[in-house]
């Protein structure tokens, strides 16, 4: 059975891993992107990407593009593992069985 | 802790949603510059070819030249710009420069090994070719619009070939550049 993911579960972080998952596996995304994309401002999507690079789902990468400083995130193997166990989790709510958060 | 399913079924709506917004957004951002200069020039070309039959040659070939030139501008502009960046492991964009680079290579081996053929032949089969190019690549990305596209204008090229022969050209500028030109103002208009 799987298990709910108490990281990814918080509503913003699991915005964050969607739109990281639907990357190919060797694509980057920019910060300033994701945020526009997720609506956030500068210190919530920062405070979510630590939880969650802490928790090694993701790995953040700073860099200078045309001499600007440029922030780039990307889903690690085992963020992207966790993410599918997450979302095996919900369907099987949905479905109709229980699941724990761990 | 337990969740409900109500809560399940609103996470993976979300879930969905996100997904569906990064995608069209990527797709967005690099598909539609391109889309748009080449419909564009797609019109102009066949237009004036109707007019200008025996300049038919000279024609497409500036339309290639400025073609190939405005899309290598519009990915180096867009590539400074770009919201993703590939790893240094396995970088994309050389394969689709490859990709095109090879199908112009074959196109040219083909028409030599086809020939003779006339002036509409050659061009109904090149335009086929290039959406041919356009499914390998919406195949490639899972972007259906391309694939679609592809088949569309495919389409569109053979009635104009078979039932149209006298307005090919005007056909093909408007079924054929129409329909690249519409599907990247579509997307840069509705998927931003």
């Amino acid at each position: 059975m799987a298990q709910l993911d108490n990281i990814i579960h918080q509503p913003v972080r699991l915005q964050i891993m969607s739109s990281l998952i639907s990357l190919d596996q060797n694509e980057q995304v920019n910060f300033t992107y994701l945020r526009k994309l997720l609506k956030l401002t500068d210190g919530n999507l920062g405070a979510h990407l630590t939880k969650l690079e802490e928790a090694g789902y993701i790995k953040i990468e700073k860099t200078f593009v045309a001499r600007k400083p440029c922030t780039f995130i990307i889903a690690t193997g085992k963020g992207r593992d966790a993410f599918e166990e997450h979302i095996a989790a919900l369907k099987e709510i949905v479905d109709g069985s229980k699941t724990q958060i761990k | 802790m337990n969740i409900s399913q109500e809560d399940a079924k609103a996470s993976l709506s979300s879930v969905r949603n996100v997904m569906g917004q990064t995608h069209k957004a990527l797709s967005s951002a690099y598909a539609n510059p391109s889309l748009i200069m080449w419909g564009l020039l797609w019109i102009i070309a066949f237009t004036i070819t109707h007019f200008y039959i025996a300049y038919a040659f000279y024609i497409f070939m500036a339309m290639a030249v400025a073609g190939g030139i405005g899309t290598a501008v519009i990915f180096r502009v867009f590539h400074s710009k770009a919201p993703v960046k590939e790893t240094s492991s396995n970088k994309l964009s050389p394969r689709i420069t490859a990709l095109w680079i090879f199908l112009c290579i074959y196109i040219v081996i083909w028409l030599f090994l086809f020939a003779p053929f006339t002036g509409l032949q050659c061009n109904a089969f090149i335009c086929t070719a290039v959406m041919f190019a356009y499914i390998v690549m919406g195949l490639w990305f899972n972007n259906r619009f391309m694939i679609v596209l592809g088949l569309a204008v495919t389409a569109g090229t053979l009635v104009g070939f078979y039932l149209l022969r006298n307005y090919y050209c005007l056909w093909m500028a408007l079924v054929g550049g129409g329909a690249i030109f519409s599907t990247g103002l579509y997307i840069r208009l509705r998927w931003r």
